[in-house]
């Protein structure tokens, strides 16, 4: 039998149907800079045109035999919509990715302006995104903040902490504005044809919130949030979530996403296997810092563990040693030939 | 001077005034500890301080999350913005130094880096808070400017971090006696030996803890009589 196409491969594994081999993919940015630098650009210069955004996760994923592609790479696409501006540090030295450098002042001053879709740099992605999918050479992401987590963005992340104790109505207020604009974003890249939505709600781990806050905060909106998408939709938290993997697992994402935090053993045993388990190494130590000697041992632990395909627990660091995404990339295709415990094989 | 049992009183109020994160009380006992002419240091760390502590052990037995640490942070600074500006001058006490605090460039969060400078703060140092977003020779500048025996680097997310290394070298490079501590969710033991610092905390929490950690050091070299 032939072997699937990238882009079959990512497809079929996000709606739990047979495949071939394990596909290598994430929800997070996977831009390199051998790409970068092959495309003769500053990593500054990527985020504003919607050429680049192509161009960059493409050939990421041909140098190093990703399955998929995802864009954008950075943060701050929607609050700079929404009128808060952005820092590109175009100048810097090395790579820095873009913030938002001013927020509301509180949460009365959140006043989002109604055509806030079209503005900005909302329009590149889209248009990398169409880019993308009409290519159909590689599955395509999708991925938007959580509305937590783009709240953070958009105002001072302690008002918002502090003001679920102070000012509970204002922050659920608050919460709903964010959500509605997650289910804007999040529908709009769907409709462009994407292969697979991830919510990033990663700033809720328990290392912020405790996991009763959690529930009453962070869980009623991603679960409006996954109601209102198609699948595949998957949620990726940061941090401490051992303690609210039963509560994640409750929101409605078809697949979910850890970082090296978790305890992917207990997590698999508490989520069953009907649900499709992402994770979980460290992308930083794992493919900028260790020896590629000692890359197949992570990888294989995270299978070992459980998931079904092996995800980089954030944005990979784009200044990877290419010699350490082989490893992780040649791993995966000797072991993930077997099948995982949600997904089988042909 | 206050009799031994208002000082209990104070201190009690105070102590249990940061734990509930009760602005108003921390602020009336405050108040009253310089009207009954209570050290102010000794209400600092004794009161302020020690309610803190009691903080921290809630925070490890996961009674009490950041939300929780920050309010008690704005009570412990409602009672600090009264008694500080009545400490002696020879009482600033176990420790006289200065440090620079800030996060580099590209970070825009700064909850850890808040919490670190709180622990300074009671601690007596002198801070030059830099803010967020700062640019990475900033730090250096500052630094050799000031004269600070302590850089405190925070880097909330992997994709900040690596500016750390950089400041790092530059300030090594001009006074390589100067104590770097790095700070933030993604920084290991093993990034702050490669990055060549002197301490890491990391996380939100983890920087409360180890600032409350710190406090309580400083507490017991007073009490033991141990100069700082």
């Amino acid at each position: 039998m032939a072997a699937m196409t990238p882009k079959e491969r990512v497809k079929k594994f996000m709606k739990r149907e047979p495949v071939d081999t394990m596909p290598i993919f994430s929800g997070m940015g996977m831009v390199t800079v051998q790409a970068i630098n092959k495309m003769g650009i500053r990593f500054a210069e990527v985020h504003g045109s919607p050429d680049y955004l192509a161009k960059s996760a493409t050939l990421s994923a041909d140098i190093f035999g990703f399955d998929s592609v995802i864009v954008p790479y950075d943060m701050c696409t929607i609050p700079e919509a929404m009128g808060r501006g952005c820092s590109t540090y175009a100048n810097a030295e090395g790579i820095l990715y873009p913030t938002v450098p001013t927020k509301w002042e509180n949460l009365d001053a959140a006043d989002i302006n109604p055509d806030w879709a079209s503005k900005a740099r909302m329009p590149v992605v889209e248009e990398a995104l169409k880019k993308l999918v009409s290519e159909g050479k590689y599955g395509v992401g999708g991925w938007v903040l959580g509305p937590f987590t783009l709240g953070g963005q958009v105002i001072e992340l302690d008002l918002l902490l502090k003001g679920i104790k102070k000012e509970a109505d204002k922050v659920q207020a608050f919460m709903k504005k964010m959500t509605s604009v997650v289910i804007d974003v999040a529908k709009r890249y769907q409709s462009l044809g994407v292969d697979y939505m991830t919510i990033r709600e990663m700033g809720s781990g328990t290392d912020l919130l405790s996991p009763r806050m959690w529930k009453q905060l962070i869980q009623p909106y991603l679960r409006e949030i996954f109601e209102a998408l198609e699948s595949p939709k998957v949620l990726h938290i940061c941090g401490g979530t051992d303690l609210i993997v039963e509560m994640m697992n409750d929101c409605g994402a078809d697949a979910l996403s850890f970082d090296q935090k978790n305890n992917l053993v207990e997590t698999r045993k508490k989520i069953g296997n009907d649900v499709i388990l992402l994770g979980n190494f460290d992308p930083y130590g794992t493919l900028c810092q260790k020896e590629a000697s000692e890359v197949p041992a992570i990888i294989k632990g995270c299978i070992d563990a459980g998931v079904d395909a092996v995800w980089p627990g954030c944005d990979i660091w784009p200044d990877v040693k290419p010699e350490n995404v082989e490893a992780w990339v040649n791993t995966v295709r000797e072991l993930g030939k077997q099948p995982s415990p949600a997904v089988g094989r042909l | 001077m206050a009799s031994e049992e208002k000082r209990a009183e104070i201190l009690k109020n105070l102590s249990e005034g940061v734990v509930e994160y009760d602005e108003d009380r921390v602020k009336e006992y405050s108040n009253i500890a310089l009207d009954e002419k209570m050290d102010a240091y000794d209400a600092i760390m004794n009161g302020l301080a020690a309610g803190m502590e009691i903080v921290g052990d809630l925070y490890d037995r996961q009674e009490y999350f950041v939300p929780e640490i920050l309010m008690c942070a704005d009570a412990l600074y409602a009672g600090l913005d009264i008694l500080k500006p009545h400490l002696k001058i020879d009482d600033a006490s176990g420790v006289k130094g200065q440090v620079v605090i800030g996060t580099v460039q590209g970070d825009v969060h700064d909850i850890g880096k808040n919490l670190i400078k709180m622990m300074f703060d009671v601690g007596g140092f002198t801070v030059h808070d830099l803010g967020r977003d700062v640019p990475l020779e900033k730090f250096a500048e500052e630094q050799l400017k000031t004269d600070s025996e302590i850089v405190a680097l925070s880097a909330m997310m992997t994709t900040t971090m690596m500016g750390m290394k950089k400041v790092i070298a530059m300030i090594k490079e001009k006074n390589p006696d100067v104590a770097i501590m790095l700070g933030g969710a993604p920084v290991t033991k093993d990034v702050a030996n490669l990055f060549g610092a002197d301490g890491y905390a990391e996380s939100a929490g983890n920087a409360v803890q180890e600032a409350i950690k710190m406090i309580g050091q400083l507490r017991k070299l007073k009490e033991d009589g141990v100069p700082a």
